[in-house]
C-alpha cells in the first residue's frame, strides 16, 4: 500500500503542479491565454453540466444497471483500499522474545548456510517473512541435480535447517521447504 | 541532545564489552544512530522511551543468540535511565579462531 499510495500522491501533486503553473499563465493575461477561457479550457463546463444532469437523473430515480455496477465496483474497491490501509504492516524484523529482534538477512543467511550443507543440494533460493508474533515465516527452495530422491532430500534439508536454526536459537513459526530438479551448469554449485 | 549522545555512548561501551558481540550494527533501511552536534554514536538509537541497539554478533557462536542478547540487555539496561531496551541482532560474522 505504500507504493500505492506514493504513485497517487505522485501524481496528484504533479497535477496540482500542473494546474498551478497554468492558472499563473492565464492569470497573467498573456496573449493567447486569458483568465475567462480558463475554465472553457480545462473542460469543466462540460463535466459540471454531466454532473449536475447525472445527478438530477439519480435522484428521480433514473438510474441502469451498469451505473448501479460501476457504482458498487468504486464503493468495493474503496473498502478494500480502507481494509489494506487500515492494516498493520508486516514488521521489517525477525522478533524472538520481547524486545529482541534479528535482521531478515541474517535469518536468511543462516537457512542457506543450513541448506546448503547436504551436499546434494547445489544451490538454495531463501525468502524470510517476518511477523506480528515471534518466529520467521521461512520458506526455501533448494535445487538437486535430476534423478536425485527429492522427498529423502527435503526432508533432510527440512531437518537440518530446524535443528541449525535452534541451535543458534532463532524461532521459525513456519518453514516451507520445496526441491527442483535442475541443470548443474546453471547452479550456482555444479559439483560438491 | 547531550545527554541522549552520553547515554548512547555508555550503552555503546557496554553492549561492545559484551561476549558474543562483535561489532555495533549500523541498520539496514535506515541509519541506527543517536545524533548530537557535531558527532554521532553509531549502533544505538535512543528515543524518549526506548532505547535500541544493533548487534552484530560473533560467529561460531558459544550459546544461542536471545542468551547473547538478553546478556546485552542486561549490561546496558543500568545505564538506560528506565526505558525499555530492545536488541536488534544485525548480522552474524564468521571470526576464525587465531589460535588455531
Amino acid at each position: 500500500m505504500r507504493a500505492f499510495n506514493r504513485i497517487v500522491v505522485i501524481l496528484l501533486l504533479a497535477g496540482l503542479f500542473a494546474l498551478g503553473v497554468a492558472t499563473v499563465v492565464y492569470a497573467l493575461d498573456i496573449d493567447p491565454y486569458r483568465l475567462e477561457d480558463f475554465v472553457r479550457t480545462l473542460g469543466l463546463d462540460n463535466f459540471y453540466q454531466g454532473l449536475r444532469n447525472y445527478v438530477q437523473n439519480v435522484e428521480n430515480g433514473k438510474i441502469d444497471a451498469f451505473d448501479v455496477v460501476v457504482l458498487g465496483l468504486i464503493a468495493l474497491l474503496g473498502l478494500v483500499l480502507l481494509i489494506l490501509e487500515l492494516k498493520p504492516r508486516t514488521p521489517r524484523r525477525v522478533r524472538m522474545q520481547s524486545g529482541t529482534y534479528i535482521t531478515r538477512s541474517a535469518v536468511e543467511n543462516e537457512v542457506a548456510t543450513a541448506a546448503e550443507q547436504d551436499p546434494e543440494v547445489l544451490q538454495s533460493n531463501v525468502s524470510i517473512k517476518a511477523q506480528r508474533r515471534p518466529g520467521a515465516k521461512v520458506n526455501v527452495r533448494a535445487s538437486i541435480r535430476p534423478g536425485e530422491d527429492a522427498r529423502s532430500i527435503q526432508s533432510k534439508v527440512r531437518d537440518q535447517v530446524q535443528q541449525h536454526l535452534a541451535r543458534v536459537g532463532i524461532p521459525v513459526s513456519n518453514l516451507k521447504v520445496r526441491i527442483f530438479e535442475s541443470d548443474p551448469r546453471e547452479t550456482k554449485t555444479r559439483v560438491k | 541532545m547531550d545527554d541522549d549522545l552520553r547515554l548512547a555512548r555508555a550503552v555503546s561501551e557496554a553492549a561492545l564489552t559484551t561476549d558474543g558481540v562483535y561489532s555495533l550494527g549500523t541498520g539496514r533501511y535506515v541509519e541506527a544512530a543517536t545524533y548530537g552536534p557535531g558527532a554521532k554514536v553509531s549502533g544505538v538509537v535512543v528515543d524518549p522511551d526506548e532505547v535500541r541497539v544493533h548487534i552484530v554478533v560473533r560467529y561460531p557462536l558459544a550459546e544461542p543468540i536471545p542468551a547473547l542478547a538478553e546478556r546485552v540487555r542486561e549490561r546496558v539496561t543500568p545505564s538506560v535511565g528506565g526505558r525499555a531496551t530492545t536488541v536488534v541482532v544485525e548480522d552474524l560474522k564468521v571470526v576464525h579462531d587465531e589460535s588455531l
